[in-house]
Order: C-alpha cells, then sequence, then structure tokens
C-alpha cells in the first residue's frame, strides 16, 4: 500500500533546498569567495585569523555546490514512490501533516502544472476542493493511480501533474462533475499526456547538429540560396519542434528508402496530412544523423517555384536556372531537395514548369537526393503522363493518423497558439476543433484541417481562453453552419416550428410535423450526424405545397428563402447527365455540388425526382446513406447540413382516389408505397434511404380558400408601398376558388386566378382615379374582373 | 544535514565531477566537429575545385589548383583541430584537478580553520 512518506532524505534535501532557493545560493558563494579572497589575502600578510577565513570560505563552498548540483532539483531514483515523487512535489507538501484527497489538491493548487489542468479542463477553482474526500484512508488509492498513469507515460518521476491526473480519476463527485462539461476521464488522460509531452519537451537537451567544421567539406550554394529556403537552417535558428513526426513513420520511410538506395521520393498525401511538416522533421532528424553515410547532416533545400519562374525572363532562362540549381546541389555534396507542391514543376501551362527532362538524369544517377511532395491525384496524374520519371520515384504515402494521435498533435499545436497569442486553448476547443473540422472541411486531410479550425478560433477567444463554443463560432462563421448549441430564443422558435411554417403554408400538417421533428432532432443533436439533417420524399399531386414546404423550410429554418438550392430533375435524364452533377464547377458552373460546397448548410429540392436517369438515383443512395459525394477532382462534398428534400408527382392519381372515397393519408400510406414499388416508379433502396415518405394531399376547397386569404396578404404587401389595401369579401373569395380550382393542378392556377382578378381590378381602380393612398378598398364577388 | 551534504560530497558529488569533466570534454568534440575534421582532414576547402580537362597541361592545372584548395582546407582544419586539442588538455586538466582537490576541501577548511585559531 503507496503512502506518502515526506520525512526521508530526498524530502528533507528538497524542502532544505526550497528554503535555500537561488538567493541563498547566491549569497553563499559570494560570502564563499569574499572568504577563500579575503582569507587567502590576510594569510599572505601573516594575519592571525586569514587561515580561519579561509577555512570558513571553503567550507561555504560546500552548501553552495550542494545546492547547485543536488538541492536545486533534488533527482529521481528508481524505487518506491518516496524515491520518485519530483521536486516540486516534495516542496510543495508539509511533512506533519497528514493529507487526505481534498488537502492534497489545494496543497498541489500552486503548482503551474495544477494550473495547466484547471485551464485545459475548465475546472472551476472556487469549489472544486469540496468535491474531493477529506478521508486519508482514500489516500493510497490516489498514490497507486499517481503511480500508475507515470508509469503508462513513462515517466521516471510522480509529477504535481500525475497527482492530479489520480485525484480527478478517483473521485466519483468529480467523474460527476467533468459529465456535466461534456468531459470524461479520457479526457483527463489526455490532458496528462498533453503535460507530459510538454514536460519532456522542457526538459529535452538541447540537439547536436554537428559543430563548427560541419559544412566545410561541402561546397557553397549561393543560387540554392537565392531560389530556396533551407529548411534544415531554420530548424537549426528557430528550434527544433516536429515532436513525434520526427521518429514517426513518414520519416521513417523516406530514411530507410534514402539508405536503401533510393535516388528521389514521391512524398504523397492529401492536402493537410502534413507532407511539408514531414520535410522539416526529416530535416531536424537528418541535422542529428551521424552514421547514414547518404544521409548524414544533410541541409534540405526546399525549391521555390514561384521565385524560379520569376527571375525566368526569357526563353531558356528556366531550363538554365534549374539546371545550375541540380548542378550546385550536386557539387556542394551536402544537399537533399525538397520540392514542395511538386506538381508545379511537372505540369504545363501558366505558373508552373515542365521539369521532368531537367530532372530526369539527375534522379536516374541518384547524384542527389530529393523528395517531390505532391497529392494522391497529381501522383496518378504523374504517372499517367510521365511514367519514366514517376517509376524513379519510390512512394512514401502519408495517411491520416487515428483519431487519438490527431488530437495529441492537434494539442501540441495549441501549445504554440497559447505561446504566441498568450492565451488558453482548453481541450474541450481542441476536441472541437477535431470533430467540426471533420464534419465541415472535406477538402482537406487531418490533421492540416483540425489546425486552420483551431487557429481560426483564436479570433473568437472570449477573454483569452479558446473554448468549443470559439471553435463553433469560427465554423459558423466560414461555413455558414450552426456547429453551436441553440441559443434560447432559436431554441423557442425550434419547438414552435410548425407555426412559423404554417404562416405561409395551409394544412399538410402531418408534412409539416414530420419535417419540423427531424430538424428539432438534427438541432438538439440526437440526429446521426453523418447523414443529411433530414431526407424526405414528398409524394403529391401539383399544387399541394411540396415545393412551398421547401421555401417555408428554408426561410424559417436556414433563414433565407433564396439559398434553397434546387434542381429539376427533369433536366437530368441522360447518363451524361451524371457529370453534370458531379462537376467540381469547371465545367458545370451551377452543378450540385458545386452549390451545396459554397453553401453547405442549406435545403436541397429535387423536383420531379421520377424523371432523373437511374444512375443519378443510385448517386442519391450514396448520398443518402454516407451524407456525401465525391465531385470530378475526387473531393469530397459534405450534404451532412442539408436537408434533402425530393419532390414527385407519381401516384398522384391514386391518391386523390384514395382521399375522393373519404379515406385519410395514414390509412393508405403503407399501401401507396407498395403501389409505387410494384409498379416500378421506384427502386425500393431509394424509398428505403429517405427519412419519411410524406404524402401530400389535395387541398379542400374552404383550404384553398385559406390560400387565396395567404396569397391577398402577398398582394397588400405590395400595394403597402402605395398606402392602399384590399380585402375580399367571402363571396369573392368562394368565387376565385371556384374559378382558380384544378383537380389536376391544385392550388397553382389561383395565383394566376387572384392575379387576374385582384390585381387587375385595383389597377384599373388606381388608373381611373378611383383608388387613392389611404383607401381600403373591398371586392365583393361583381367586382371582380374574372 | 551535514551529515547528509558529507556524504553527498565524498559519493555522488565527487562522481560528478568525473561525470561533468566527460560531457564537457563530449560537448568540446561536438563543438569542433572533432570526427569529421579528422575524416575530411585532407579535403578540398568548401569543395573549391577545378574539373580536370582533356590536355595534359589542364590535367596537371586542375591537380594544382585542387593541391591548392586542399592545402587551405587543410590548414584550417588543422588549426581548428589544434584549439581542440588544446581545450581538451585544459578541460582535462582542470577535470582532474577538480577532481583531486574536491575530497581535499573539507580538511583542508578543517585545518585552516584551526590554523589561524592557533
Amino acid at each position: 500500500m503507496e503512502t506518502l512518506d515526506l520525512q526521508n532524505g530526498r524530502a528533507r534535501r528538497a524542502r532544505l533546498g526550497r528554503a535555500i532557493g537561488p538567493a541563498g545560493y547566491g549569497l553563499l558563494l559570494l560570502l564563499a569567495a569574499l572568504g577563500v579572497l579575503g582569507g587567502a589575502t590576510l594569510a599572505a600578510i601573516h594575519h592571525s585569523y586569514g587561515y580561519s577565513i579561509l577555512g570558513i570560505g571553503l567550507l561555504l563552498t560546500m552548501p553552495a555546490v550542494w545546492w547547485r548540483y543536488e538541492l536545486r532539483d533534488v533527482p529521481v531514483r528508481t524505487g518506491t514512490l518516496a524515491d520518485r515523487l519530483s521536486n516540486d512535489v516534495l516542496v510543495l507538501l508539509q511533512p506533519h501533516q497528514t493529507y487526505t484527497p481534498q488537502k492534497l489538491w489545494e496543497a498541489l493548487q500552486p503548482n503551474w502544472q495544477a494550473i495547466f489542468f484547471a485551464n485545459h479542463l475548465l475546472l472551476p477553482g472556487e469549489h472544486i476542493s469540496d468535491l474531493f474526500s477529506d478521508d486519508s484512508s482514500q489516500m493510497p488509492a490516489v498514490l497507486q493511480e499517481a503511480i500508475r498513469i507515470a508509469d503508462s507515460q513513462e515517466s521516471p518521476s510522480v509529477e504535481v501533474g500525475h497527482l492530479i491526473a489520480a485525484l480527478l480519476h478517483t473521485s466519483p463527485d468529480i467523474t460527476l462533475l467533468l459529465s456535466q462539461v461534456k468531459l470524461s476521464q479520457t479526457d483527463v488522460d489526455a490532458v496528462s499526456g498533453w503535460l507530459a509531452r510538454g514536460l519532456a519537451g522542457m526538459r529535452q537537451k538541447p540537439a547536436s547538429f554537428g559543430g563548427i567544421g560541419r559544412d566545410w567539406a561541402s561546397g557553397f550554394t549561393p543560387r540554392l540560396n537565392q531560389f530556396g529556403h533551407n529548411l534544415s537552417a531554420a530548424i537549426e535558428h528557430q528550434g527544433a519542434h516536429f515532436g513525434a513526426l520526427v521518429d514517426g513513420p513518414g520519416v521513417t520511410g523516406m530514411k530507410t528508402a534514402f539508405s536503401q538506395g533510393a535516388g528521389a521520393i514521391a512524398l504523397i498525401g492529401p492536402d493537410g496530412i502534413g507532407k511539408t511538416s514531414h520535410a522539416y522533421a526529416l530535416a531536424q532528424n537528418v541535422l542529428a544523423e551521424a552514421q547514414d553515410p547518404v544521409l548524414a547532416h544533410r541541409q534540405i533545400v526546399a525549391l521555390d517555384a514561384t521565385a524560379i519562374m520569376a527571375a525566368a525572363q526569357r526563353p531558356g532562362d528556366l531550363e538554365y536556372i534549374l539546371t545550375s540549381l541540380l548542378n550546385e546541389a550536386i557539387h556542394a555534396g551536402n544537399i537533399m531537395l525538397f520540392f514542395d507542391d511538386a506538381q508545379l514543376f511537372f505540369q504545363t501551362g501558366p505558373g508552373s514548369i515542365n521539369a521532368t527532362q531537367i530532372l530526369l538524369p539527375a534522379v536516374q544517377s541518384r547524384a542527389v537526393p530529393m523528395v517531390f511532395a505532391m497529392s494522391p491525384h497529381d501522383y496518378e496524374q504523374l504517372r499517367a503522363t510521365t511514367m519514366a520519371f514517376a517509376g524513379l520515384l519510390t512512394p512514401v504515402v502519408l495517411k491520416e493518423q487515428p483519431e487519438a494521435e490527431t488530437l495529441e498533435v492537434l494539442a501540441d499545436t495549441a501549445n504554440h497558439f497559447e505561446i504566441r497569442h498568450k492565451l488558453v486553448v482548453t481541450y474541450e476547443a481542441v476536441k472541437a476543433a477535431y470533430r467540426l473540422s471533420g464534419r465541415y472541411e472535406s477538402d482537406m486531410a487531418y490533421p492540416g484541417k483540425a489546425i486552420r479550425l483551431l487557429e481560426q478560433s483564436l479570433a473568437h477567444a472570449n477573454q483569452k481562453v479558446v473554448t468549443a463554443a470559439s471553435v463553433e463560432a469560427a465554423i459558423e462563421q466560414t461555413r455558414g453552419v450552426k456547429a453551436g448549441t441553440a441559443a434560447p430564443v432559436e431554441a423557442d422558435q425550434l419547438l414552435h416550428l410548425e407555426d412559423s411554417i404554417h404562416q405561409r403554408m395551409i394544412n399538410q400538417t402531418h408534412a409539416v410535423e414530420v419535417v419540423a421533428n427531424a430538424l428539432r432532432r438534427a438541432r438538439a443533436g440526437v440526429a446521426n450526424p453523418n447523414r443529411p439533417i433530414g431526407s424526405f420524399l414528398f409524394l403529391g399531386p401539383t399544387g399541394v405545397g411540396k415545393t412551398e414546404l421547401a421555401k417555408a423550410i428554408a426561410a424559417t429554418y436556414f433563414g433565407n428563402e433564396d439559398g434553397m438550392i434546387r434542381l429539376d430533375m427533369s433536366e437530368y435524364q441522360q447518363q451524361t447527365d451524371v457529370a453534370r452533377i458531379l462537376s467540381d464547377g469547371k465545367e458545370e458552373a451551377k452543378s450540385l455540388l458545386m452549390q451545396v460546397r459554397q453553401q453547405p448548410f442549406s435545403v436541397v429540392l429535387l423536383d420531379e425526382i421520377e424523371k432523373a436517369h437511374p444512375n443519378i438515383l443510385n448517386l442519391l443512395l450514396q448520398l443518402l446513406d454516407e451524407g456525401q459525394l465525391t465531385d470530378s477532382q475526387g473531393r469530397r462534398v459534405s450534404f451532412k447540413d442539408c436537408v434533402v428534400i425530393a419532390t414527385s408527382n407519381a401516384g398522384a392519381d391514386s391518391i386523390r382516389a384514395h382521399i375522393e372515397k373519404g379515406e385519410e393519408l395514414e390509412q393508405f400510406e403503407a399501401a401507396f408505397t407498395d403501389e409505387l414499388i410494384n409498379n416500378g416508379q421506384f427502386k425500393p433502396e431509394l424509398l428505403n434511404r429517405f427519412d419519411e415518405i410524406v404524402l401530400f394531399r389535395p387541398l379542400k376547397p374552404e383550404e384553398l380558400a385559406q390560400v387565396v386569404r395567404l396569397m391577398l396578404g402577398g398582394i397588400n404587401q405590395t400595394l403597402a408601398a402605395q398606402n392602399i389595401s384590399v380585402e375580399l369579401t367571402d363571396a369573392a373569395i368562394a368565387k376565385i376558388v371556384a374559378t382558380g380550382n384544378d383537380p389536376r393542378l391544385g392550388a397553382r392556377p389561383m395565383r394566376h386566378t387572384l392575379q387576374k382578378a385582384v390585381e387587375n381590378t385595383v389597377a384599373g381602380k388606381i388608373l381611373r382615379g378611383e383608388a387613392h393612398p389611404g383607401d381600403h378598398i373591398t371586392l365583393d364577388e361583381p367586382d371582380l374582373s374574372l | 544535514m551535514v551529515f547528509s551534504l558529507f556524504s553527498w560530497w565524498y559519493g555522488k558529488g565527487w562522481a560528478g565531477v568525473l561525470t561533468s569533466t566527460r560531457r564537457r570534454l563530449s560537448i568540446l568534440a561536438e563543438m569542433f566537429s572533432l570526427k569529421i575534421l579528422l575524416s575530411t582532414l585532407f579535403s578540398p576547402w568548401r569543395r573549391i575545385i577545378t574539373y580536370p580537362g582533356a590536355g595534359l597541361d589542364a590535367r596537371l592545372r586542375a591537380f594544382g589548383d585542387n593541391l591548392v584548395s586542399r592545402c587551405i582546407g587543410f590548414t584550417v582544419r588543422f588549426f581548428v583541430l589544434l584549439a581542440a586539442a588544446v581545450a581538451f588538455v585544459f578541460t582535462t586538466v582542470v577535470g582532474l584537478l577538480e577532481l583531486v582537490v574536491w575530497p581535499l576541501v573539507p580538511l583542508a577548511a578543517a585545518v585552516f580553520i584551526v590554523k589561524g585559531l592557533l
């Protein structure tokens, strides 16, 4: 059973070290120097106490030296807890105190590691100590847990951070508190690991990069200095901080390939995976490399394609510059060339260089190691266009790391942000950046996309603290989506969504309710996040409000009716139209994917879906299943923040027949769906992918009358500019309904009838001078010009 | 505490003098690029070399040029190695002196104090 032994020699020495402190050390050193020098001088002139003063000076030297090499930071030993407690812990704890978890928590609070935990987990500072047990019998479990955490991090010492993490782990009330702020014990472990990596970095000995004579046997590189950026020099002068990457699989893969005789490497990975960081990490690794004859002390120089092109004024300049750069690198003997965005060196056209013919001999002869960083797409393109060159490159493929490792990279990067911007980035923010970038940033890979989002979130810090809310605010601003928790006003709006929609929709209560429920589920975060917010198939005759409901959703939930992305699927009946849907925007400016990429938070309305080519319907299966499609450039486009609505008139006659027989929608819904499948209008796998199949029934005459009143409201809004208003009597409305009602076209002809009946009449009155500003016109049946 | 001080002084402290001297020597070796300078002692200075032409005359001229470059390289490296050797000797002597004087400090302190009082 582990106990806190604070009476042993190490603990006493640590406390003595703290008592002496830097000031005491300085004083001891001064007195020792004075004693030795003064005593020696007095002894030389035969003063009686000269030797005694000299002796005292020598005696004072001993504690000063002891403090400098031992007491200042009492070293840990392997063995028991007493041997492993760090100096920081030993100086914070009192020898005669009986510690309980609560007292231990309070005692450790002044230390920066405890503050690190409080800041990064956003622990409430004041009342949290009350949540720890005040029972000393709980201590062995805490200490045992601290040892376990230290061992899991391969730390020889048990630090303040380990004790804090152990206290947080072993208190049930703290677990409850953490869960209330959406954190778990796994997060405590993650923050503990974050702190441990920081400590290891601080205690890391400065790397040795070869000394003053390292480059004396290598050539000068004036042109490379002009057209390149020396990554190794940057590492030497600005510090090495590429952490786990330096010995990671990417760097190891490149080193192994070069050691085995590769002349050039294709470093392949999507944007954001960290190809440039891998080049820096390779530079850091190689700088410290002394054994491998191919790599020892190589300087990695990244060529700047823009500078090269800017300098090439005349035909032939480009070839001359590149050749001279290659020759210089070969001659220098200690250079490795790095081609970032290598496709710029392999393409023809503006802003690029086709350098394959110049580079080919150098790659073939393995005269100078080269690394070409490119995306998988560019690598495939290179293989397709210049196989002779691509075949000489040894591919090293970078893959996205698992979530835990990506979070570590993200947290370590957050440290740099904290130092540079003097703020705190909470672990909650780190997790939110990972989660939200994964959801909304499909253009890039991890960790780049999460780092970019976290950096954007810094601008949304509240009182110098970056939280999950800051990350949500950043993504809301950059992507136009709703990522945060619904504010009270919005929550109220969501709860009364049906009322808002019914302000512009007559009846279709079932359809409105189904859609409103889906939106509420999505906003409350209980819907499947990997599919669209909602997907609906609206079925019913023309003119019953299918499109109107889609517009109402766009207006009430997405805040903008014009933001609706609408595709008439009757225009996509050919197999070749699949390419139009998947276009990245170059060939088809208004392609579905282009529009969703620009406006990811929107209603996607696919009108008359039954008319689309079957291959397009197959695409729809993927869209509804996975919430994403891949465009012609291989980039994923997310539909996870869209409401996807497909409309169809299929089976309209059947709906009408059922309704005319007096049946309610709910009574024949299932049979109707079977009917659609049986007569081959829709495949069952498509129908099953929709969240809901919503039937719209034909409007009754009294509902059409309400539609007329709604439309009249629109006319009055237009007339408000002239300060004139119009009212219709019930008889007039009945007349309009009777004239405008067409069982096949629903309410659609009503607008035309109303236009003819009211707008023409009012226009005539205004022109004849019978209507003036401020007038309220009441139109009865005989007044209507029908 | 006095016992702790003395036990450290004649234990880890004394051993630390040796470790510390070794570390200083290793830093010196690294700082002066000892291995690199020895392995490239006769290499041309900064690879400033002339590639031999076709004729005998050109070959002789290139040989002469490269010999000059190698001489410059050797001279610079030789003097740096010389400086390194001086630093090494100095550090080693200081380290040895520390090693010898270290255990005598408490004794010397006691002897001097008593001698002054007598």
